[in-house]
């Protein structure tokens, strides 16, 4: 027993340095953006937006973007843009580049309940059709894997599975009988549970992976073509901070789908993927 | 007091009546338009006798007189109600003719009345050169139908303006051009107009002379419209559609009745229509301000502030007055924002606008009453109205001051808890407003976004769990099997460790060393017991070993006997016995433990 584990030790020592974030841009890049972190802050609270937005792009353009980094990007957008006074509110995009930055933010931690509440609200100021409904079970499944990351839903099976094995190994090894029986359902149930974080971890994952969501970026509302063809007529007038899907490009054009199923073309340049 | 008053009316109505009765009126009448090649009438009345010979007419400069001056008075005197009303009319007629197209003027006539001396207005005639019609020597003389072409009667919707911005208004006429005699207008259909607000307007009914497309028609307004269009783009105004009837008069060159000759009269009915008419309606231009709500004129504001000190639970009211020209009808009442606290109720709006012409004007009052329910100083923000200026082309915002107001306790409120902007009244907490929420300003964590699950180190995760389940499971089992095998055999050869001590017992006996016999002795029988039943030696008393026996269905009787060898073992092996008690003790022993063998076995 004591040799099995003496085994394992290093491993999981190395399991651990693995997962552990790797800071290859060193000290450093850390230090400016914790100074531009701060700076961002102070500009947002005294609602000097613009200032906001270039210290946080600023954070993203470092690499050192976290979830926190995007949302407050995408706060100061939308504060710029609802603060512009010379012109009509989002005159210059600012929508478009918060709804982008909110997605960003939930990419990063779909459990992050501030951004997707602001998201909501943002969403209401575009023209975004609503979405084909959804049946109960996906809205349930997919509302149980936002609430939490691929991460934790990856932690919480792995835990869940080694409870499972230590059951199984009382039931397999126990001559008590209702020890037995009560370890034999409740690994039943644990395995269960695993499969079933294991499959929010994985879609969650797959979700990040296979996202080709972009956000339309424009001052106003932008043409959306049937072909890649800027004389081909024109299907819809999305405007900014819309979501849509990628489903291929072709030369300058992008080949998008609405959240309804309608497809059509738009300049490359007028999305930017999430 | 009341004399005087009374005296001066009648001095002032005695004054007026002889000044309208010394007022002399001589006018000139001609038509405004005419065409060369048409000879036209100009008349000179006077409506008072003139003295003789004292009309001078003027030179008619520009045109042939044709005839004239050809003189008619008139004379009538009216007793209505016992009241004598005498009129007088003399006219002096000449029949013109146009040289050449242009415009020309008709100096003043002058006449003298009673020494005085009258001259009229200058007249301007404009003459024309009428285009010639091509159809008119075609003419069948006989078919009245012909007589009139298409071109000779015509309906037109006459707009003010064709391009014009949401809010304002046009004036549109519908006119009636004709060249022949009208007797008669009916079926009037004016067309629908859609997507403007619509007023008639009252207008003079006079017939009047205009050209049109180089010819002189005689004009009548059919009706008169103030429009003001309520959607922004082209809006088409359909046709408008009347039928009319025109008399013609048709000469027989007297083939019917060869002395008189013979005039017939005709009557010929024509449907005309309008042509349909394109609006354009402007968008208003960018950077309209938030509260803009439409309002297109030039306005001013008034307001009239609540008193600055009101009792709670007494309603008072603020009053903004919007005056000026534009769309007021389509105006809507200007926001008031009142803290919480305050019941406002629905704003009373009182108009006085006036349609004309040029469009719409007069004022507008928004009254707007409240009642405080909260004790407190509130302060209140300006009511801001904004409109569009259509002649400068840009948006004016005309604000009232802010104002604060002091409720005071009515000694009745019950002064319901005020939480910030919220006041709860017993029902749930309303929601006002809503914004995005604060930015995150905790530290900036370092998080990847990387995933875990099904990457190589997840796997190795799960194989290690796995390999370590599996390990330990394997090494447990082993060690339970070992065990368990341990037990089994000790068990399986319990009777044959027993035979053997038991054989050692007997050396003992054949060499008499009793001691030795009795220790093996005991040490077969709990051995026996120990290995048989999976206890330790130390754990093993007489009593466990009759209730062991007892579980496994072994008489009583023979574990009372096994007991007993164990108690005569001990007793012997320290106190001397006799010499056959060794064998009986032993021959007893086998016995014992082959009937227990049986009975367990059975």
């Amino acid at each position: 027993m004591k040799s099995i584990l003496n085994h394992i030790t290093p491993l999981l020592l190395v399991v651990v340095a693995m997962v552990m974030p790797q800071k290859s841009s060193g000290a450093d890049a850390t230090t400016t953006a914790e100074a531009l972190w701060a700076e961002g802050i102070e500009a947002y609270e005294s609602k000097d937006y613009t200032s906001a937005v270039e210290a946080f792009s600023q954070i993203v353009n470092l690499g050192e973007a976290n979830e926190d980094v995007y949302y407050n990007l995408a706060n100061a957008y939308f504060k710029l843009g609802q603060h512009a006074t010379t012109t009509r509110p989002f005159g210059s995009g600012e929508l478009g580049r918060a709804i982008l930055n909110y997605h960003r933010a939930l990419r990063l931690n779909p459990a992050m309940a501030d951004a997707r509440y602001n998201l909501e609200l943002a969403v209401d100021h575009t023209n975004d059709t609503e979405s084909v409904p959804k049946s109960f079970i996906a809205v349930l499944w997919h509302s149980l894997r936002d609430s939490a990351t691929s991460n934790g839903w990856t932690i919480a099976s792995l835990v869940m599975l080694g409870a499972m094995l230590i059951l199984v190994m009382f039931y397999l090894l126990s001559t008590h009988i209702v020890l037995r029986k009560v370890c034999f359902f409740v690994s039943f149930a644990l395995l269960v549970s695993v499969i079933t974080t294991l499959s929010l971890a994985i879609s969650s994952r797959n979700a990040v992976l296979n996202d080709n969501r972009a956000v339309v970026l424009c001052n106003d509302t932008t043409p959306v073509h049937a072909s890649p063809d800027s004389a081909s007529k024109i299907i819809r007038q999305p405007s900014q901070g819309v979501t849509i899907f990628v489903e291929r490009t072709h030369g300058d054009w992008a080949e998008i789908r609405f959240a309804d199923g309608e497809k059509g073309w738009i300049p490359n340049s007028r999305i930017e993927l999430i | 007091m009341k004399s005087i008053l009374r005296l001066t009316l009648l001095c002032i109505a005695l004054l007026s009546s002889v000044a309208s009765w010394a007022q002399v009126s001589f006018t000139v009448n001609a038509p405004a338009l005419t065409a060369t090649g048409q000879p036209f009438r100009v008349e000179f009345s006077v409506d008072a006798e003139p003295e003789q010979n004292s009309f001078k007419a003027p030179s008619f400069e520009g045109f042939d007189v044709l005839a004239g001056p050809s003189v008619s008075t008139g004379h009538s005197i009216q007793f209505i109600n016992g009241r004598q009303s005498a009129s007088y009319s003399c006219t002096y007629t000449y029949v013109l003719l146009p040289n050449s197209a242009g415009k020309f003027t008709i100096e003043p006539a002058t006449i003298t009345v009673e020494g005085k001396n009258y001259s009229t207005k200058r007249q301007l005639v404009e003459v024309i050169a009428e285009k010639e019609e091509a159809t008119t020597t075609n003419r069948s003389r006989k078919n009245p139908e012909s007589q009139i072409s298409k071109d000779d009667i015509l309906l037109r919707l006459k707009v003010s303006e064709t391009s014009l911005y949401k809010g304002e208004s046009l004036r549109a006429s519908l006119v009636l051009y004709t060249r022949a005699n009208i007797d008669n207008v009916e079926d009037v259909t004016i067309p629908p107009f859609d997507g403007f607000w619509s007023q008639e307007l009252t207008f003079e009914n006079t017939p009047s002379r205009e050209e049109y497309n180089g010819r002189i028609y005689e004009t009548y307004k059919i009706t008169e419209l103030l429009l003001s269009p309520q959607q922004s783009g082209k809006i088409v105004i359909p046709e408008a559609s009347l039928s009319v009837r025109a008399q013609v008069i048709v000469n027989d060159n007297g083939r019917h009745d060869p002395f008189f000759g013979r005039r017939q009269i005709y009557h010929v009915t024509r449907n005309l229509k309008s042509e349909p008419i394109t609006i354009n309606v402007k968008e208003f231009p960018a950077g309209a301000p938030a509260n803009f709500n439409g309002a297109v004129g030039n306005y001013t504001i008034s307001y009239k502030l609540p008193e600055s000190e009101i009792v709670s639970n007494s309603a008072d009211q603020f009053e903004i007055t919007i005056s000026g020209s534009g769309n007021l009808k389509f105006l809507t009442a200007p926001k008031l924002s009142l803290p919480e606290s305050f019941e406002l109720y629905d704003t009373k709006v009182v108009d006085n606008i006036k349609v004309s012409d040029t469009g719409t004007s007069g004022s507008i009052t928004y009254t707007y009453p409240f009642v405080a329910r909260s004790v407190g100083d509130f302060s209140i923000g300006a009511v801001e109205f904004c409109y569009f200026n259509p002649e400068t082309q840009q948006y004016k915002s005309l604000s009232t001051e802010p104002f604060t107001i002091t409720v005071l306790d009515d000694g009745t409120s019950s002064n319901a808890p005020i939480v910030g902007n919220y006041t709860n009244y017993g029902g749930t907490m309303r929601q006002l407003d809503r914004d995005i929420r604060f930015i995150h300003t905790a530290g900036l964590s370092a998080t990847t976004g990387e995933t875990f699950v099904l990457t190589p180190i997840f796997w190795l995760v799960v194989v290690a769990m796995l390999s370590i389940f599996a390990a330990t499971y394997v090494t447990l089992s082993k060690r339970i099997r070992d065990n368990r095998n341990v037990v089994a055999r000790r068990m399986k050869h319990a009777d044959k460790m027993a035979v053997k001590r038991l054989r050692m017992a007997e050396r003992s006996m054949k060499e008499g060393n009793r001691h030795a016999f009795f220790e093996e002795m005991l040490r077969a029988m709990w051995g026996y017991i120990s290995d048989k039943f999976n206890i330790p030696v130390s754990n093993l008393t007489k009593e466990t070993i009759r209730e062991e026996l007892y579980r496994r269905n072994v008489s009583s009787a023979l574990a009372e006997q096994f007991c007993e060898i164990i108690s005569r073992s001990e007793e012997a092996q320290y106190a001397p016995s006799a010499e056959g008690e060794m064998s009986d003790v032993y021959t007893l022993a086998i016995e014992v433990i082959s009937r227990i063998e049986e009975s367990i076995k059975r």
